[in-house]
């Protein structure tokens, strides 16, 4: 065996064309794992979803929306989870957030408040014992919910909270606007919107804004109120403890763990409005009548004129200029390949009103070809982060060649061998995208190439340099013992692809548990077919790279 | 008796361990180490991730939202962002209130960036406008807000509601809590407070020609309490004496007098209705629904839920294992109340988990391994193997523990990774001295020179081998952001694992190998090996 195989070796590198051939495979295998990129073969993604035992819906209804609107959504989502039978039990968290988790920890769960949103926790049964991974269930059931939930309130929205596999992001693509002022940049939100609702992949979208609701403002008639004898303080405070009630007083016990308050307030009789009009709280204030210093009852509606009037939206900034900032969710896809469609969307449609020029990386700057107002666009999220990850793990692995390269020179003091070892160790990449390839193929979900592949690979390029560097070193020692060179190279290929193949499986079988993790299946599969590349590219293309180099 | 002259570490390590009888001893300490590590280190289910951040809040009453954002949130956002290390700073600038959110480059070191936030609002203070309240600051801090352990109580019976009493109740367990060690914070989410409702009637009072605030005034002056008053006697003798609080029931409340209109008094139980209850007017509320066991759903009940935080760097399986075993404690006097809880969190349980399922994932793969070269080296070869590779691991995770690490899923996942790359060079060690036994020349050398030069034969290349695979994760360490930091276990350990298991491999190999392999019997002319 051994013996075939070093024979195979010796006439490869005894024959010139074989020798070519060897390169000419070697650089198509090249090319055409690095064509599986850009025509979509291997997709990107950052991390992939992993199976959770539980996930949260966050209710967001419209600003303005009452606590009892809310419930009403919520006894819809609720009935509609009660039917899945993996389920285990349904939460809500009425006008605030669920004890903080990391995806709340970004997505601003602890800042909810108020009677128009909740979030609902949803626990499933243990991940091992259900056959549909949850990023499946909440796949499945976002449609439904939302069909049918979010038309029960106008403008309310529902999203799908998945816990992250890695670090957490506010969403998986978050569109930053910057502008000065508040009105166009809310226009041109609006638009953009738009372009990301029609993508098919991109679900959740929202912009986190408040939303303009009707109000009523009293005004009190400063002259009539003189003349009634009530300050302007004193009806403010009436007002407030009459319909929104207030601790008068407090009462301490033994048996509580706090004060006991004296809560007054009007009865729910009294106070409730008839309807949300301006008439019906004159009405009622017609009857609220507050006692001057005379002793006197005066109905307030004496003193007062309503006004109907909207409510002023919350200003958000982000590094102190005005932002509005839309957030999607990508359906079990990659956050990557929506994004590059959302913005030609952005860029086609917006066209006409903006002039819209290229910033850093995919960042916008539109011009309004009218006003001249400047807006930046900037793609934040996890996209950012997995830009920024890539990027780092990009220059993490060029380092790693470098370093190798020059513990190489020093070793050898050879520049060429020292290139040959890199070079090895770098064609491993085709198997890793290969690998990735198949596994897609095989695989019912997208399997992506993911930042731990990237790890993988970088954890590779040490493995099969110490492939390379044994099958030099032991080429060199046969020559020293007067072995003439292309017979001592494919001797030492030949002795060396034992131990080579040995260690080539034991990190094989150690990955192939990683392979099956959601999170570390990159690093797994980069590990295993990387590894088989790096026997391939070290037991053949190596020999033939050494025989060219005049180093040795 | 040497007469092979050892050129590398490789040699002289193999060497000096061969016949030493320390050398046994040394293997058993280290696996003893590695299960102590593996037992005691504080287990989570994600890394820790410092992220540094923080809230500051100031209220101007009266003022609009764009009021706010001028005079508020603006200044306060450029002084913030002065500070080094602030990655961003968001302003949310709504009517009455600003809010500005910080948050620092990740992995800036938390206390130093609470400090210095704190310190830039505070020697602004005289720059914030007049009638604003003073600057609220708050931290963030991601290990103790987070919380590890969440628990829903609930009365079981579903039809009765009595939210004050499953408040006091939970309450009652929260303050037991109080002696368990590495608890951080303990939080309620939609617990009802006890207090008294005084709901009034508007006709009524329309028609007693009562205004609000006498009402109000009547029942302020209850709580007037001042101490006793002291008084002396004439006999030298002190005396003490005070007002008896009034309030003490509903009817107590009830029977308070609010007005006197013409001759008859009117009490407050005339215009309005007073109950003991909870707090009405508090709209955050939690409720659950939970499958029983026959799978019908129990329609959505109020619930009070109690979440647990841990101290950074604590044990979340243990500290979540010792709330429960409190709570089981407790179940009695839940039981007599009619109350039932279900956990809806534990990340301690889901940390034991995963690190469960790691390991034995470990155990397999080195299993899996030890198989394979058993096949193809030989069973004696395929053992040493497999003695060393638990040795490396126990190392490794020794001196994670040491470097104050914790285990988790990243961590074992560098284990894992490591696995592969760990057991090359035992292998490597180890088919070279099955060859070098196997040669023509093996009969001429003694054993111990024989496994000295197989072990150092290969030491430079598998020195430089394994320095490149440490350096190729070196760089990994400085990558940044939440995934550098999320990642960062692996570039942490791996190399430790390279490093160690070419100390291992050196000295236990050529040990074992002594032990265990023994010259080919037959003739080293019948073995073809072609090769030396």
């Amino acid at each position: 065996m051994m013996q075939r195989f070093e024979q195979f070796i010796y006439l490869i590198l005894c024959d010139v064309r074989k020798k070519r051939l060897v390169l000419l495979l070697t650089f198509l295998a090249f090319l055409a794992s690095m064509m599986m990129f850009p025509s979509g073969s291997v997709l990107a993604k950052m991390l992939p979803s992993k199976s959770t035992n539980t996930f949260s819906i966050y209710v967001d209804l419209p600003n303005g929306s009452s606590y009892y609107e809310t419930q009403k959504v919520n006894q819809c989502v609720v009935e509609l989870l009660q039917k899945e039978q993996e389920i285990q039990n349904i939460e809500i968290f009425n006008g605030m957030g669920a004890p903080l988790d990391y995806a709340g920890l970004v997505k601003g769960s602890s800042f909810k408040s108020g009677e128009h949103v909740s979030e609902i926790v949803v626990n499933l049964t243990h991940a091992h014992h259900r056959d549909e991974p949850s990023y499946a269930m909440v796949h499945r059931l976002r449609p439904i919910i939302q069909r049918t939930c979010e038309s029960l309130v106008e403008k309310t929205s529902i999203k799908m909270v998945e816990q992250p596999a890695g670090p957490p992001t506010q969403a998986a693509i978050v569109i930053e606007l910057y502008g000065d002022e508040s009105h166009s940049l809310n226009a041109l939100a609006d638009e953009i919107k738009r372009s990301v609702v029609q993508h098919p992949n991109l679900v959740d979208v929202d912009i986190m804004r408040d939303e303009v609701y009707p109000k009523l403002s009293l005004h009190i008639d400063q002259e009539k109120a003189l003349r009634a004898g009530l300050s302007i303080e004193y009806i403010h405070k009436m007002l407030y403890m009459g319909f929104e009630g207030m601790d008068v007083s407090y009462k301490n016990s033994e048996h509580s763990p706090s004060q006991i308050p004296l809560y007054m307030v009007l009865s729910d009789d009294s106070k409730a409005l008839s309807t949300m009009s301006k008439e019906a709280l004159m009405a009622k204030l017609n009857a609220f009548s507050l006692r001057n210093a005379q002793g006197m009852l005066v109905p307030l509606s004496e003193v007062v004129r309503i006004e109907e009037s909207f409510s002023t939206p919350t200003i958000l900034s982000k590094n102190l200029q005005k932002m509005v900032s839309i957030v999607a969710e990508a359906d079990l896809v990659s956050q990557v390949y929506p994004l590059l469609d959302v913005r030609s969307a952005i860029k086609k449609t917006l066209q006409e009103k903006y002039e819209i020029e290229n910033t850093h990386l995919f960042d916008l700057r539109l011009m309004d070809k009218q006003s001249g107002e400047v807006f930046a666009l900037v793609w934040d999220g996890e996209m950012k982060v997995t830009m920024d990850t890539f990027r780092d793990l990009g220059g993490a692995f060029i380092a790693a060649l470098v370093l190798i390269f020059l513990l190489m020179v020093v070793y050898y003091k050879s520049f060429a061998l020292s290139g040959i070892v890199l070079l090895g160790s770098f064609l491993s990449i085709i198997g890793v995208v290969f690998g990735h390839w198949l596994m897609d193929l095989f695989s019912k979900e997208t399997f992506f190439l993911t930042a731990t592949s990237l790890i993988g690979f970088i954890a590779l390029m040490g493995i099969s340099s110490r492939n390379s560097l044994l099958l030099i070193d032991f080429t060199e020692s046969m020559m020293k013992l007067g072995i003439e060179k292309k017979r001592a190279i494919a001797l030492a290929s030949a002795t060396r692809a034992k131990p080579i193949f040995l260690t080539a499986a034991a990190i094989i079988l150690a990955s192939t548990l990683l392979a099956t993790d959601p999170i570390f299946g990159g690093l797994g599969v980069a590990l295993i077919f990387g590894t088989i590349a790096a026997v391939i590219v070290s037991l053949v293309v190596v020999p033939v790279l050494m025989d060219n180099t005049k180093a040795i | 008796m040497a007469s092979y002259k050892e050129k590398y570490l490789a040699g002289y390590l193999a060497r000096l361990f061969l016949r030493n009888p320390l050398t046994m001893i040394l293997g058993f300490t280290f696996i003893l180490l590695g299960i102590v590590a593996l037992l005691w280190m504080p287990r989570e289910e994600d890394p820790q991730i410092s992220i540094s951040g923080g809230v500051v809040m100031v209220s101007l009453p009266g003022a609009s939202a764009a009021e706010i954002e001028q005079v508020v949130v603006r200044p306060l956002e450029r002084r913030i962002k002065e500070i080094k290390g602030v990655e961003h700073v968001y302003g949310i600038a709504s009517d009455n209130v600003g809010i500005i959110n910080v948050m620092y480059y990740i992995g800036e070191n938390r206390e130093a960036s609470n400090l210095k936030l704190y310190d830039k609002v505070m020697q602004n203070m005289n720059q914030m406008p007049k009638g604003a309240s003073t600057p609220l600051v708050r931290p963030l801090d991601i290990d103790i807000d987070i919380p590890i352990l969440s628990i829903a109580f609930y009365t079981k019976d579903a039809t009765v509601s009595h939210p004050v009493a499953l408040y006091k109740r939970v309450e009652a367990f929260r303050n037991s809590l109080g002696t368990t060690p590495n608890l951080a914070k303990t939080e309620l989410k939609g617990e009802h407070k006890e207090q008294f409702n005084i709901e009034i009637d508007l006709l009524k009072l329309a028609g007693y020609r009562i205004g609000l605030e006498q009402i109000h005034t009547a029942l302020e002056a209850l709580s007037t309490e001042l101490p006793e008053v002291s008084n002396h006697s004439k006999e030298n003798k002190l005396v003490l004496f005070g007002v008896k609080n009034v309030l003490e029931s509903v009817e107590d409340l009830q029977n308070v007098i609010v007005a006197q209109v013409g001759g008859s008094v009117i009490y407050l139980k005339d215009i309005a209705r007073v109950s003991l209850g909870y707090d009405v007017q508090n709209l955050k509320n939690a409720s659950i629904s939970y499958k029983n066991a026959d799978g019908s759903w129990t329609p959505l009940q109020e619930q009070v839920t109690l979440s647990i935080s841990k101290l950074r760097g604590a044990n979340a399986v243990t500290v979540a294992d010792e709330v429960l075993t409190k709570l089981s404690a407790y179940q009695s006097e839940l039981d007599k109340e009619g109350i039932g809880y279900s956990v809806t969190r534990n990340y301690g349980e889901r940390a034991n988990e995963a690190v469960n399922e790691l390991v034995f994932h470990l155990l397999i793969s080195i299993v899996i391994i030890a198989l394979l070269l058993i096949f193809i080296l030989g069973w004696r070869e395929g053992l040493i193997v497999t003695l060393t590779v638990p040795a490396i691991l126990a190392v490794t995770i020794f001196i994670a523990y040491m470097s104050d690490q914790t285990i988790n899923r990243i961590t074992l996942f560098a284990f894992l990774l490591s696995l592969g790359l760990l057991v090359d060079d035992v292998i490597v060690v180890i088919e070279n001295i099955h060859r070098h036994l196997h040669s023509k020349f093996s009969k001429e050398k003694s054993m111990d020179d024989l496994l000295v030069e197989a072990t150092d034969e290969i030491g430079a290349p598998t020195n430089l081998a394994t320095i490149a695979i440490i350096l190729t994760m070196v760089p990994m360490a400085f990558v940044g952001q939440m995934m550098g930091e999320f990642m960062k276990p692996i570039p942490l350990n791996v190399p430790v694992a390279m490093a160690v298991s070419l100390l291992i491999a050196y000295i236990f190999t050529p040990f074992l190998a002594s032990k265990l392999l023994k010259k080919p019997k037959k003739h080293p002319g019948e073995n073809n090996d072609a090769t030396l």
